[in-house]
C-alpha cells in the first residue's frame, strides 16, 4: 500500500471531457487537505475543441522537488469514445498514448460507457483497471452529462480511500453551486455517490481489498492556497507596483492579460488589450513615460513584433518589465507547448546597443518574488527588463502557504525630483549612467525624451564626442547593475572537480531531482542555476564554475543557447543536454544523458523519443 | 447687477501674461529648427503656441509625441515635455500617456506617413478608443524627411491617369476617421495660422480623441499641392454646418468633393459618454500599501 505519494495523469477530450475541470477540483481539494499539490505539466493543444488533453498531478505530504518522470501512478482516462486512428483498439486516446507510463501496481480508470478495453495487457504488469460508466450513468440516470466529473471523482476518492466523508467535496461544491441552486450540489454529491458505487462493484467483483494506494489528509496548520505560475507572477506585480499592464492575446501569456483585466482596477491601475503587440508596448512605454509602473506580457511571436519598441525603452531609458512567456519556436512554432529558445532573441532584440536586463526565474515561488526585483531594477535603470518565463512556469499549479505571500516586499522607489540649478537633464551624463527621472507634470521641469540620439537635455545630436558620451552613458549603467545588483547562480553541492549540471529558467526543480538520484546511483554531481542572466554576471559565474570536472548546461531548446553564452563569457567549455520536442525534461532524462557524457564522453545529448521507423521517401511520388 | 470681481481680473490678466512669454520661446534657438523656410509645418507651431497661449496651459502641463519624419520635429521646438518614439507609434504611446495621466494635456504630432501609413493601424483604433489626445497630422503627401516618396495621400487634387498597385490614388483620412468612429474630425491649413489655432483650441477642449488633418505644404518635394493651391481650393465649413450630426458630415464631405474643395474647420464633433478614471499612481507615490491578501482568498 503507498500512501500520500501519487501521481495522477487525466486525459480526455479538450473541452468536452473536463479534463482542467477535475484537476483544478482535485488540486484544491488535495490542497485543503494538508497535502502538495504540483502539476508542471499541463499539456493542451492549439485549438479550443477535440484534440488531447492531459494533465500529470504530483500529490505528497511533503512539498516534490519536482515533477519527476513521465511515470505514473494512476490514469484516469475520461474519454468515452474510440480512437479513429486506431480503430484496433476502441476506447482511448488517453489509454493509448499514456498506459505505457503506468507503473506496475498502478490504476487505470477509464470511462467504459462505450464499452470495454483490453485488459490484458495492463493485468500483465500488476495494474488494475477500473472501466466505470461516468458518462451513461451521467446521461441517462443523473439527465446531465457534465456531473460525469464527479462521478469520475467521487470514484477515485473511493479508491483512494480518501475523503471518506465527503466533507471537503461538498464544501467545494457548495461554495462552486450553491449561490445557483442547491440541486446542483444535491445532483453533484448523488454523481460522486454513484462514482464510489460503482469501484465498490469492481472491487468485490474482482475481490480486490483495495486500489493499493492511499491518500490520508493531513489537516494543514495555516492557511494553504492553489494557484498558478501566472496567477503568481501578477500577484507579485500588483505587490510591485504594477499599475499598466498591456497585452494581446497570445498562448501562453494570455493568463496574465485575464488576471490583469480582472483585478488590476482593484488596485487602482488599469490593463490594457492591445488591438496588436505593438499597441501594447507602446501603451505600455507612454504609461511608463507618465510615470506610472508598466508591464507587457507576450510570448516568441509577440516579442518579435515588439523587437523596435524594446530599443526605444533601451535608447530613450523608458523603465519597462517585459514578461516573455516562451513556448516552442521558431514562427508560430507549437503555440502550447514549452521551450526555453528565445534566449538568444531576448538578449539580442533590437539593432545597436542598448542596455537591457533578463531574468528568469525557476519556479512558481519566483514567478512571484523575482518579479518584484525586475520592477525595482526597470526603474533604477531605466531600460527594458525582461522576464523569461516558459509554458511550463505560466501554467503551474501548485500547493503553496498563504504566509508565503506576506513576506515584505520591498518596492525600491527612487523619485528623482530634485533638479540643479540648471534645470532638469532628462539624460545627465553621471558617473553611474543613471540620470534623475521625473514624472511628467512636475512644475519647473520639462522632460524630453527620444529614441533618436541626443543629448543630455534630449535634444537630437549627431556630433560624435556627444553620440559617443550619450552611448557610454546608457551602457554604463551595465556596469552599476554588475556591481550593485547582479545576482550569483544558485550552487547546490560543491562544484569543484565534480561534474556540474548548469541550468536556467523552469528547469532548476527538475535537476535537483536529478542530482539526488544520480547521488543515490554514485555518481556526486553540483547543480549551478541562473537566474539573472544578462548581462552576463562573469564575475560571479567564473568563480563557481571554473574549478568544475565538467560542465553540462542542460536547457530547452536545439542549440544550447546558454551554453554559448556561458563558454563566451567565462571561456569554459561545455557539454549539452537539450530537448526541444515540446515536452518538459524528466528526471530519468537527465540522469540517463549525464551517463552518456561522463561514460561515453557524449559532447551533446538531444533527448526525447525517436520516431520508430523512418519514413521512407520515394523520388517521383 | 453684475458684480466684477476686480482682483480676479487683475490675476488672470498677469498670468496671461507669463504664459504669453512661455509660449512665445521655443524650446531650442532659432537656428536649430531645421525646417526648410516656408515649411507648413511652421505653421502648426505657431498655431500650437497660440492654442496653449489661449487655453492658459504651461509646458509642464503638455505631453506633445512626435512621430518620425520632418514633422515630428515639432516636440523639439516647442517649448514643453516630449516624446519621441517609433515611426507609426505615436498614438498608442499618447494613449499610454493619456491612460496613465488624465491631467496631461497630450498631443500627437506626425505627418501624413506616420498616421496612414505605417501607423494606420494605430490611427483606426485611436478613433475607436477615443483617449482625449489631440492628433494634428501634418498632411503634405509625400515623405519629406527621406526626399520626397510618395504617402498615402499623395496626389491629391491630381489627374492620377492610369492606376497602378505601385501607385495608387489618395485616401481621405476625414472619411476613415468618420468610419472608425472618430468623435472629432477637423481640417485646417497652415496657411491660415489663426483659423487653424481655433480649430485646435476646439480641439484641445474636446473630451476624446480629436483628429486634425492639417494641409501643411512640402515645398520642397510637393510641388503641385503649393501654398498656392491650397488656397484656390480650400474653402471654410458653412456656418450652418451641425458638426453634432454624423449624417451632416458625410453630406458636407460629399458635397465639397463634388466642387473639388477641400472643406476647412470642424466637420464632426459629438463627445461620446466616457468614464473618469483618476490618474494612475506614479513613481514616488506609496506603492508599498498594496494589500493583496484579499485576492488571495479565490486561491483557498
Amino acid at each position: 500500500m503507498t500512501v500520500n505519494s501519487l501521481k495522477i495523469l487525466i486525459g480526455g477530450v479538450q473541452l468536452r471531457d473536463g479534463v482542467s475541470t477535475v484537476a483544478d477540483l482535485l488540486g484544491k481539494v488535495f490542497t485543503r487537505a494538508g497535502l502538495f499539490v504540483l502539476a508542471n505539466e499541463r499539456n493542451y493543444a492549439s485549438t479550443i475543441y477535440g484534440a488531447h488533453q492531459f494533465d500529470p498531478i504530483m500529490v505528497s505530504d511533503s512539498p516534490p522537488l519536482s515533477h519527476g518522470d513521465d511515470r505514473i501512478d494512476i490514469l484516469l482516462a475520461l474519454e468515452h469514445d474510440s480512437n479513429p486512428d486506431a480503430p484496433e483498439q476502441p476506447n482511448r486516446d488517453t489509454i493509448l498514448r499514456h498506459g505505457k507510463s503506468l507503473a506496475p501496481g498502478g490504476i487505470l480508470i477509464y470511462d467504459s460507457s462505450t464499452g470495454p478495453v483490453p485488459e490484458s495487457e495492463f493485468e500483465a504488469k500488476g495494474i488494475r483497471v477500473f472501466p466505470l460508466p461516468a458518462r451513461s450513468v451521467a446521461q441517462r440516470e443523473l439527465k446531465k452529462e457534465v456531473v460525469k466529473n464527479t462521478f469520475i471523482v467521487g470514484a477515485l476518492f473511493r479508491l483512494l480511500e480518501f475523503d471518506m466523508d465527503h466533507r471537503y467535496f461538498r464544501i467545494l461544491l457548495e461554495e462552486r453551486f450553491l449561490r445557483k441552486s442547491r440541486e446542483m450540489v444535491d445532483l453533484n454529491m448523488e454523481a460522486a455517490r454513484r462514482g464510489r458505487e460503482a469501484v465498490e462493484d469492481v472491487l468485490a467483483g474482482r475481490g480486490w481489498a483495495d486500489s493499493g494506494h492511499r491518500l490520508a489528509d493531513v489537516p494543514p496548520s495555516e492557511p494553504v492556497l492553489f494557484l498558478s505560475g501566472t496567477d503568481a507572477l501578477c500577484l507579485g506585480a500588483i505587490q510591485a507596483g504594477c499599475r499598466f499592464y498591456a497585452g494581446y492575446p497570445i498562448t501562453p501569456a494570455s493568463g496574465i492579460l485575464e488576471f490583469m483585466d480582472r483585478h488590476l482596477s482593484k488596485f487602482g491601475g488599469r490593463s490594457l488589450q492591445g488591438q496588436n503587440e505593438r499597441e501594447s508596448i507602446r501603451a505600455a512605454l507612454g504609461a511608463g513615460m507618465a510615470g506610472v509602473r508598466s508591464m507587457v506580457g507576450t510570448s516568441g511571436p509577440g516579442l518579435s513584433l515588439k523587437v523596435e519598441e524594446i530599443g526605444l525603452s533601451g535608447a530613450a531609458e523608458i523603465p519597462l518589465v517585459i514578461v516573455n512567456a516562451q513556448r516552442a519556436g521558431p514562427s508560430t512554432g507549437m503555440p502550447t507547448k514549452t521551450e526555453q529558445g528565445d534566449l538568444a532573441t531576448t538578449i539580442h532584440a533590437g539593432h545597436g546597443d542598448f542596455p537591457r536586463i533578463v531574468l528568469a526565474p525557476s519556479s512558481l515561488e519566483e514567478s512571484y518574488s523575482l518579479i518584484i526585483e525586475a520592477f525595482n531594477l526597470a526603474d533604477k535603470y531605466q531600460c527594458p527588463v525582461f522576464f523569461l518565463t516558459d509554458l511550463t512556469l505560466a501554467e503551474v499549479r501548485k500547493t503553496i502557504p498563504e504566509s508565503f505571500f506576506s513576506h515584505p516586499v520591498s518596492v525600491k522607489i527612487a523619485p528623482e525630483r530634485a533638479f540643479g540649478s540648471n534645470g532638469y537633464r532628462r539624460y545627465a551624463w553621471t558617473d553611474s549612467g543613471i540620470s534623475p527621472l521625473i514624472v511628467p507634470g512636475t512644475p519647473g521641469a520639462i522632460l524630453k525624451a527620444t529614441g533618436t540620439e541626443h543629448d543630455e537635455d534630449g535634444f537630437v545630436t549627431t556630433d560624435p564626442p556627444k553620440r559617443q558620451a550619450a552611448m557610454d552613458k546608457r551602457m554604463r549603467k551595465m556596469e552599476t547593475y554588475l556591481r550593485e545588483d547582479a545576482r550569483e547562480p544558485q550552487v547546490v553541492g560543491d562544484p569543484t572537480g565534480k561534474p556540474v549540471l548548469v541550468g536556467w529558467g523552469s528547469t532548476g526543480p527538475v535537476l535537483l531531482s536529478a542530482r539526488e538520484r544520480l547521488a543515490r546511483d554514485g555518481t556526486d554531481v553540483a547543480v549551478v542555476h541562473f537566474t539573472h542572466l544578462w548581462p552576463f554576471p562573469t564575475q560571479l559565474a567564473l568563480p563557481v564554475l571554473k574549478d568544475a570536472a565538467v560542465l553540462i548546461v542542460c536547457e530547452q531548446n536545439y542549440g544550447g543557447q546558454f551554453a554559448d553564452i556561458l563558454q563566451a563569457h567565462c571561456l569554459l567549455p561545455t557539454r549539452r543536454i537539450l530537448k526541444y520536442n515540446g515536452r518538459v525534461f524528466y528526471v530519468s532524462e537527465i540522469v540517463e544523458s549525464v551517463g552518456w557524457i561522463l561514460e561515453k564522453g557524449a559532447e551533446t545529448v538531444r533527448v526525447g523519443e525517436m520516431i520508430p521507423t523512418p519514413t521512407a521517401v520515394h523520388e517521383g511520388d | 447687477m453684475k458684480v466684477i470681481d476686480v482682483s480676479q481680473t487683475v490675476m488672470q490678466v498677469e498670468k496671461q501674461t507669463s504664459i504669453d512669454k512661455i509660449w512665445e520661446e521655443n524650446a531650442v534657438p532659432k537656428h536649430r529648427i531645421q525646417w526648410c523656410p516656408g515649411c507648413g509645418d511652421f505653421g502648426v507651431l505657431a498655431g500650437l503656441k497660440m492654442a496653449l497661449t489661449r487655453l492658459g496651459r504651461e509646458p509642464h502641463d503638455i505631453f506633445p509625441v512626435g512621430g518620425i519624419g520632418c514633422s515630428g520635429q515639432i516636440r523639439n521646438y516647442l517649448n514643453g515635455n516630449a516624446l519621441h518614439g517609433t515611426h507609426g507609434g505615436t498614438l498608442a504611446y499618447a494613449l499610454g500617456v493619456r491612460m496613465a495621466n488624465p491631467d496631461l494635456v497630450v498631443i500627437a504630432l506626425a505627418g501624413d506617413g506616420d498616421t496612414f501609413a505605417i501607423g494606420v493601424e494605430n490611427f483606426v483604433h485611436t478613433c475607436r478608443r477615443d483617449p482625449q489626445v489631440t492628433l494634428v497630422v501634418m498632411n503634405n503627401g509625400v515623405y519629406g524627411l527621406t526626399k520626397g516618396q510618395n504617402s498615402p495621400t499623395h496626389g491629391l487634387g491630381r489627374d492620377l491617369g492610369e492606376s497602378s498597385e505601385e501607385s495608387p490614388p489618395p485616401f481621405d483620412p476625414l472619411r476613415l476617421a468618420l468610419s472608425a468612429g472618430a468623435t472629432f474630425v477637423a481640417q485646417s491649413f497652415s496657411g491660415d495660422v489663426k483659423h487653424a489655432a481655433q480649430v485646435y483650441v476646439a480641439a484641445l477642449k474636446h473630451p476624446g480623441f480629436a483628429f486634425i488633418n492639417d494641409f501643411s505644404p512640402c515645398v520642397t518635394y510637393n510641388k503641385f499641392n503649393t501654398y498656392d493651391w491650397f488656397k484656390e481650393h480650400v474653402e471654410h465649413v458653412p456656418e450652418g454646418h451641425d458638426p453634432m450630426s454624423l449624417g451632416s458630415a458625410w453630406s458636407l464631405l460629399n458635397e465639397f468633393e463634388v466642387r473639388g474643395r477641400l472643406p476647412m474647420g470642424i466637420i464632426y464633433s459629438k463627445p461620446r459618454p466616457k468614464r473618469r478614471f483618476a490618474p494612475l499612481p506614479v513613481r514616488g507615490e506609496n506603492l508599498n500599501n498594496a494589500d493583496i491578501r484579499p485576492l488571495l482568498q479565490m486561491f483557498r
